[in-house]
């Protein structure tokens, strides 16, 4: 993509020559949309096929049923046995054989597939080639080139060469009159689905952003009690950077530990992280930590469902768009369909690590911190005005979003906005769970006096905050965020019928030194320098390598969020270390079922590392409730610098 | 032309100096005629064809045959059009690499072509297939078959003399691309079941990047 993007321009080609080379790409696009609508089919298909009969997470199975067909299975089992790939119980008759003679159950066939017709087996590889790169030109190459998810993924080059040639002809089409047909193609090019393409995803993943980042919010209640909890904590067992001895009771290990229960602490687990750092070349270290995870997603760490669900979305299309209704479930299914093969990619890592499982999840991790970018562009000002009316009987309530003032400017070259207005009820912060108001185009005053509205329980409602948010919609580039409110439903007087008035705020400006509790999590890393033998830990081997190891023993989490029904999380750790996020540094525990405080007790060996690298790492841990059917829930993370205690924002 | 009624899409790319045959090669396989004329092509070019492959290899049981929808590139050989051509490469899963029998240089322009490859396919050990074109010319012939061979068991890739005058190999070596794409997509999907048989199998590899196969064949 970088290369076509930069390297190949076609100035050097005579007008006839260029032409010819377009007419070309114009033919490719053709066999390229006919693959297209190919492979929707495809992955309709598979859909069909896990509705079915395939586990999700949030509902209760028994053991004792087959993973696929839902059908009981004996206590003893010679008829089912593990699926290898997707290490579900699988019955016999849910199985099929592959080509080598070993069985798969259906699902997982059909996937493999699918992958094979789908070329994404060549994409999937394609990705890793290219992923090779610097962090920061991932970054600028997904700025540049927006339009993410599998889009990005297959995109060709002859893709590329035929956008951004129909994009320079655009205008001047306009002035020397081509032929009708050309001049069609090129208008419905640029008003036609890439643009509505590019345009929502960014929409998406913002948002997705916003609602990362807007959980402070959401949970003031309970920070405030954690908070007292563990500044208790601190006052009894906190102690300074230098990292002096105390006797944890969580952390059954000898040799020196840290407790860290700070929850305004990013700055202070830097520090201790450098102190550790400092004597990383000491034999044995461990560290046994208690993080509290501050949901602030700049300063935790990246969801990943944002880009998955973008992916989903994409693909769609436009289906979904006029469709409001339907929408919801639709996406989601599309979703679906297109982590299917994430999802098992996912699972498969976790059995044997080298597999290909974050191929296409590395450029969609910059691609979030890129939208990042989208919070800092505008200097919030401005205020809305609006109404909320809740009528208990028909549990409807209505947002009656009348008009903002004085906004910014969503596009500040050309001073102008087109503002629309977005809700949710967080902590919902699903597409289901969303409204919009229309697009009032170059104004920073839009009237609006639009009604939202959603169908909530009076006692889900007052639990809910309502997130009222402003973008600048671009038809072009990225949406921009130009403010929001935030209304917990708890305190508010719905027998008022009063218009308000409130000023817009940025992200997280008063909330910002609040971090949300989340529940913590107990690591402890030690680091193996080379060509020492170490002894004592029953854990540990010895090891003479040149470089060292870095172990990181995700002992167990507590207080989890509960996302699942039934107040529970089928929660598993997720570890990378910065500043590579390939699958070579990316590590999993298992799944824990059901529980907010799970056990893992998994070490993560990272190996090759060597002492002076340590000063240039970052380890990212993050807890994820595992979905199998959807985008897996993000449920906190923490980044330790051990190098320069730097919190990459 | 085409219907989406196919199991896969495979897309090949030729490559090679210019005037070596490569459209006049891809026109022989996709329509089995002969366009004596030269006729550069500008930039970029491609057919398409509709085949069907059988999986009946020995080691893969099921003798499954599938719809293969092909897409053929066909790339300028003029440098001047170098850098448009080598941004098509990544987008191929396969390549097509000619030389003229009856030009040296063309064939001692193949190892350039080859590195080409390497920097700029999706991966750094694609499928290729080297041909040397134009056979039918016995008495021009400036590279003879042991020299080309030997080249191409360097790379370990398979080698075909052809000519898209008599139609001579020309079906076989682009099946026998496609056959090793194949096999290379079973691999690559399968992989979780037998890690060990990523490495096996007879397909072409090239030697000299052993390193970086594991890495590539996911």
């Amino acid at each position: 993509m970088t290369q076509t993007a930069d390297g190949v321009n076609l100035t050097f080609l005579s007008e006839t020559e260029r032409d010819l080379i377009l007419q070309v790409l114009q033919r490719d696009e053709d066999l390229r949309k006919t693959e297209d609508i190919r492979i929707r089919r495809l992955k309709n298909e598979l859909l069909e096929i896990r509705r079915k009969g395939a586990k999700r997470g949030s509902q209760r199975y028994s053991d004792r049923t087959c993973a696929r067909c839902q059908q009981n299975v004996g206590r003893i089992l010679p008829k089912t046995n593990t699926c290898r790939s997707c290490n579900h119980l699988v019955c016999k008759d849910c199985r099929m054989e592959t080509l080598t003679g070993g069985w798969k159950c259906k699902v997982c066939i059909k996937e493999a597939e699918l992958k094979k017709a789908t070329g994404d087996w060549f994409y999937d590889q394609r990705v890793n080639r290219f992923a090779h790169r610097l962090g920061s030109d991932l970054v600028r190459i997904s700025l540049r080139r927006k339009p993410s998810g599998p889009g990005n993924k297959r995109e060709t080059t002859a893709q590329t060469i035929l956008e951004y040639s129909q994009q320079m002809n655009e205008q001047k089409v306009r002035r020397d009159q081509k032929s009708p047909k050309q001049r069609q193609r090129n208008s419905g090019e640029a008003t036609g689905s890439p643009d509505l393409r590019d345009q929502r995803s960014d929409t998406e993943s913002t948002e997705q952003m916003s609602l990362n980042s807007y959980k402070m919010d959401s949970m003031k209640s309970t920070p405030t009690m954690s908070r007292k909890n563990s500044i208790e904590r601190e006052g009894k067992k906190n102690f300074g950077p230098s990292g002096a001895k105390v006797d944890t009771l969580t952390v059954p290990t000898r040799t020196r530990e840290f407790h860290q229960s700070d929850s305004e602490g990013e700055s202070r687990i830097g520090n201790r992280s450098a102190g550790s750092a400092d004597e990383s070349d000491t034999l044995f270290k461990k560290n046994p930590r208690r993080l509290l995870k501050p949901s602030d997603y700049s300063k935790s760490t990246i969801d990943l469902r944002p880009e998955q669900k973008v992916q989903g979305e994409s693909t769609m299309g436009d289906r979904s768009k006029s469709v409001p209704g339907l929408n919801a479930e639709m996406e989601e299914e599309d979703e679906d369909i297109d982590n299917l093969v994430e999802i098992h990619r996912l699972t498969t890592a976790r059995s044997s690590l080298r597999s290909g499982a974050s191929t296409s999840t590395l450029g969609s991790m910059m691609s979030i911190y890129s939208e990042a970018g989208d919070f800092g562009n505008v200097i919030v000002t401005g205020e809305i005005m609006f109404s909320l009316k809740y009528d208990g009987r028909t549990q409807i309530l209505s947002i009656v979003v009348k008009e903002c003032r004085n906004l910014a400017y969503g596009d500040d070259v050309k001073r102008r906005s087109n503002p629309y207005v977005k809700s949710y009820l967080l902590p919902d912060k699903s597409r289901q769970g969303k409204r919009k108001t229309t697009i009032k185009r170059n104004t920073v005053n839009p009237l609006y006096g639009e009604t939202l509205q959603y169908i909530v329980p009076e006692s889900v409602l007052l639990m809910r905050t309502l997130q009222l948010s402003v973008w600048h919609h671009d038809r072009f580039g990225r949406n921009t965020f130009l403010g929001e409110v935030n209304l917990p439903l708890d305190s508010w007087n719905f027998d008022s019928m009063v218009d308000e008035c409130l000023p817009l705020h940025g992200k997280g400006n008063s909330d910002a030194g609040v971090p949300n509790y989340k529940g913590e999590l107990i690591v402890s890393l030690k680091y193996i320098p080379p060509s020492k033998s170490t002894t004592g830990s029953e854990r540990r081997k010895s090891k003479t390598d040149e470089a060292g190891e870095l172990h990181v023993w995700i002992k167990e989490a507590k207080n989890l969020t509960a996302v699942k029904t039934g107040g529970t999380s089928d929660s598993f750790v997720k570890g990378y270390l910065l500043p590579i996020k390939n699958r070579n540094t990316k590590r999993k525990t298992p799944v824990f079922k059901k529980t907010l405080n799970p056990h893992y007790n998994h070490t993560f060996v990272y190996n090759g590392v060597k002492p002076d690298d340590l000063q240039n790492t970052c380890l990212e841990l993050t807890v994820w409730d595992r979905e199998p059917l959807s985008s897996n829930d993000f449920l906190g993370g923490v980044r330790l610098g051990p190098g320069t205690g730097e919190w990459e924002p | 032309m085409t219907d989406g009624d196919y199991d896969y899409l495979i897309k090949l790319l030729a490559l090679g100096d210019s005037g070596v045959g490569k459209t006049t090669f891809l026109y022989r396989y996709t329509d089995n005629k002969f366009n004596p004329k030269f006729i550069t092509t500008v930039g970029i070019d491609f057919r398409e064809k509709r085949v069907v492959y059988n999986n009946a290899s020995p080691g893969s049981t099921h003798g499954k045959s599938f719809k293969v929808h092909l897409q053929l590139w066909d790339t300028a050989g003029q440098e001047r059009f170098r850098s448009l051509t080598t941004a098509f490469f990544r987008d191929a899963m396969g390549f097509l690499l000619m030389f003229d029998l009856t030009s040296q240089q063309s064939f001692l322009n193949v190892r350039n072509w080859m590195s080409q490859l390497q920097a700029n396919a999706y991966c750094e050990n694609p499928d290729i297939v080297l041909i040397g074109n134009k056979a039918d010319l016995s008495d021009q012939r400036e590279v003879n078959e042991r020299q080309a061979k030997e080249l191409a068991d360097k790379y370990g890739i398979p080698y075909f003399e052809t000519s898209a005058a008599t139609g001579q190999n020309v079906e076989k070596s682009v099946e026998t691309l496609l056959d090793l794409i194949m096999k290379r997509m079973e691999q690559c999907v399968d992989k979780t079941q037998v890690p060990d048989a990523v490495n096996g199998g007879n397909s072409g590899k090239l030697e000299d990047t052993k390193a970086g196969e594991r890495k590539c064949a996911c």
